[in-house]
């Protein structure tokens, strides 16, 4: 599901404005599976880059989360935007019970730096069942407007789904192929 | 495949430039998204077009609609790598592998892109009843093996 | 109570001013029992004013609960909503105020089932349906934008964009309150209402699909334009605005691509102009936000939501709102707003509103849309408020 920037990214840059970074990171904390607080939130890009960042551990360097499945900095979660299957009941390829995954996507290619290669990576949406909720995550590159669909993150994908036109529940990221 | 058409393929895909994909890549990124890996699509809401690619590569009009429908034309890619794409989902897509076709070049895919399509359900329909996809089984006499 | 200094002097007036104190007191103490109310009181709303505000809502945590909220900007009351189903968008409000157009969609388990698409026809006054005329099942489900859905210019009828991925445009008379018909707009996205009989949808290469319609509301033309923008360098974002005969768009970089609307009904490129200046744009100035635009047609003036960001941010709430003078494309006003702001909207009065609001936010911030002052903010409005739709 590619259409929640502007919800996703605000909401969480927002709230760690409004409230303290502790306040907020403790408040969602339960959701975690064993990462760092810092993780949650979603990869920011330019001016905003501060915020996600600046809550690095006193005294250490920043943490490397890209490899990382549960993190908004997964390799690649690069132009995810959605609640991370993973943290729903799935896992980055697989939908969680009772959703059925979507086949009509939006693809884009992001870099793996543990192997120095560019993937084609797939977000195909998990569908049919009310939103999940948990790990909320968005990365805008390369966001299209809604009259060039193919890299639009603002439709709701699972409304290509055979099946549906059903409900959006949550996000994977599957590789398709090495890009060259 | 003719030594002339395999030359032309290969030339085509190596004047590409240096950060461009191969064309199984770029149907990736560009066109499987809705026409799904195999081209299979979706039923009722994505045609195949594994039936109709070589088809519509072997009639004039045809060939113009496989560059002017919106998912091709309205795609980031240049007027050389659209017929480069176009090339391999007909060789590797399609149902009914051609004997031969002619090639797209960036010259033919230029002169059709420019022209926008408006009907294209109803040029969709007209192609499937001229080429005779619809309605018959595929390779009837169209030169498909 | 009131007494005469002389009779007060009397003992006998002593005493009856004892009485009467005594008598007040008692009745101070225990006050009659209240009388029981009456069963099955309903509000019935006043006139519309053209202070009042729907705020659009898709719930996104709970997208089968779609809601519209109706507020009075005059004073901040809450005047009362309606349920707008699965992934809701925006309502279309009828020109002569008599109706309130909803594209909804329902599953009939909820969240799974049979997917039903219907137009709602709510009665403004009662907030309460009194019609709904059936659709086909293909309302886009997207990000909400005005450009989802919009009446013809005389209100005729109302346009509703669709995606499969499949693109077309499906019709309803809003007159006869029945199904039209549905228009192919293959390769373009939404709809922008040019006149009684006309429309455009955008285009992935930038140019625009230009439709006219017969009085049945079938198309009689489909005609694409040349390109209005470069998709490529500096795409213009869906959410435009109409003044008079021209839709305003904004890149995202802060350039302002005006559509004219020719007598014919035509389109036109306007010759573009920047929303900042080259040290403004170095600092990275540009619009962001969901319904990041609003115009004042009498005013002739137009509002832009802006942030200092990077070119990924152009979704992203700002915290100023700048204000344009469209006679002479120069800014006259930098609003700097109490709460970061993705949603703004005008009144189309004399004396406009200015509304904000921002989809993590429920608070409704209100200002004077022409000094710029705050004047009040309501709380709890909504979950995830999207469109803000004045009448």
């Amino acid at each position: 599901m590619r259409w929640l920037d502007s919800f996703a990214e605000s909401s969480t840059r927002t709230m760690a404005n409004r409230t303290s970074r502790r306040g907020f990171l403790g408040s969602i904390g339960a959701f975690l599976i064993g990462t760092s607080a810092q993780l949650l939130l979603p990869v920011a890009r330019g001016a905003h880059a501060a915020d996600s960042q600046g809550a690095a551990k006193p005294g250490g360097a920043k943490p490397d989360n890209s490899q990382d499945p549960t993190s908004c900095e997964y390799w690649r979660h690069c132009a995810i935007d959605g609640y991370l299957c993973g943290c729903c009941g799935g896992s980055q390829t697989a939908c969680p019970p009772g959703t059925e995954q979507s086949a009509v996507t939006w693809v884009g290619t992001c870099h793996n730096p543990a192997d120095g290669r560019d993937y084609v990576v797939s977000y195909n949406d998990c569908c049919g069942k009310s939103t999940c909720g948990r790990c909320l995550c968005n990365r805008n590159e390369r966001d299209t407007p809604l009259y060039a669909p193919f890299e639009s993150n603002d439709y709701n994908w699972c409304s290509g789904s055979s099946k549906a036109n059903i409900p959006y529940h949550c996000s994977t990221a599957r590789i398709v192929a090495v890009a060259k | 495949m003719r030594p002339g058409t395999f030359a032309l393929v290969v030339l085509g895909v190596c004047w590409a430039s240096a950060d461009a994909y191969e064309p199984r890549i770029n149907y990736m990124l560009q066109c499987m998204g809705c026409h799904t890996p195999d081209g299979s699509g979706e039923p009722g809401r994505v045609p195949s077009i594994r039936e109709t690619l070589a088809p519509f590569a072997l009639s004039a009009q045809g060939r113009r609609f496989l560059v002017q429908v919106p998912g091709a034309a309205q795609s980031r890619l240049s007027d050389a790598e659209l017929a480069a794409l176009l090339n391999w989902m007909i060789q590797s897509l399609s149902r009914l592998r051609p004997a031969h076709f002619r090639l797209f070049t960036a010259t033919e895919v230029a002169s059709y892109r420019r022209d926008p399509l408006v009907e294209v359900r109803a040029t969709r329909e007209r192609l499937l009843r001229s080429t005779g996809v619809a309605g018959r089984a595929p390779g009837n006499g169209l030169g498909l093996k | 109570m009131t007494m005469k200094a002389s009779a007060f002097a009397r003992p006998g007036s002593i005493a009856v001013a004892l009485l009467l104190a005594l008598g007040y007191l008692t009745a101070w103490a225990v006050p009659p029992p209240l009388p029981a109310d009456p069963l099955g009181t309903v509000v019935s709303l006043p006139p519309a004013s053209p202070h009042w505000v729907w705020v659009n809502d898709f719930v996104f945590p709970h997208m089968a609960d779609g809601q519209a909220l109706l507020l009075d900007g005059d004073n901040g009351h809450f005047l009362g909503m309606l349920s707008t189903g699965y992934g809701f968008s925006r309502l279309v409000l009828a020109k002569d105020g008599k109706l309130v157009f909803s594209p909804e969609t329902y599953f009939s388990r909820g969240t799974r089932g049979t997917r039903t698409d219907v137009v709602t026809m709510y009665d403004p006054t009662r907030l309460a349906p009194v019609g709904e005329i059936t659709i086909p099942p293909k309302r886009s489900s997207n990000m909400p934008m005005m450009g989802d859905a919009e009446l013809t210019d005389d209100g005729r009828f109302l346009l509703i964009y669709n995606f499969t991925p499949a693109q077309s445009v499906t019709v309803v008379d809003a007159q006869s309150h029945k199904l039209a018909g549905e228009i192919e707009t293959a390769g373009c996205a939404l709809v922008y209402p040019t006149g009684p009989r006309s429309f455009f949808s955008i285009c992935a290469d930038g140019s625009l699909l230009n439709v006219h319609l017969d009085n049945s509301g079938r198309a009689t033309a489909r005609v694409r334009t040349a390109r209005m923008f470069d998709v490529a360098k500096d795409p213009v974002t869906e959410k435009g605005v109409r003044i008079g005969d021209a839709w305003q768009f904004v890149s995202y970089g802060a350039v302002m691509y005006p559509v004219e609307i020719t007598k014919d009904g035509g389109l036109l490129p306007g010759t573009t102009w920047p929303l900042v200046t080259p040290a403004e744009r170095a600092e990275q100035w540009r619009p962001g936000g969901l319904q990041q635009l609003a115009a004042h047609t009498g005013l002739n003036r137009l509002y832009a939501i802006m942030h200092r960001g990077g070119p990924e941010t152009h979704k992203d709430p700002g915290k100023d709102v700048w204000v344009y003078d469209l006679a002479r494309h120069a800014r006259i006003q930098q609003i700097a707003m109490k709460n970061p702001s993705g949603s703004i909207q005008v009144t189309r009065d004399p004396q406009p509103l200015l509304f904000s609001a921002c989809i993590e936010s429920t608070t409704l911030d209100v200002y004077d849309a022409t000094t710029g002052a705050w004047l009040r903010s309501v709380q709890n409005v909504g979950t995830t408020p999207t469109l803000l739709i004045t009448p």
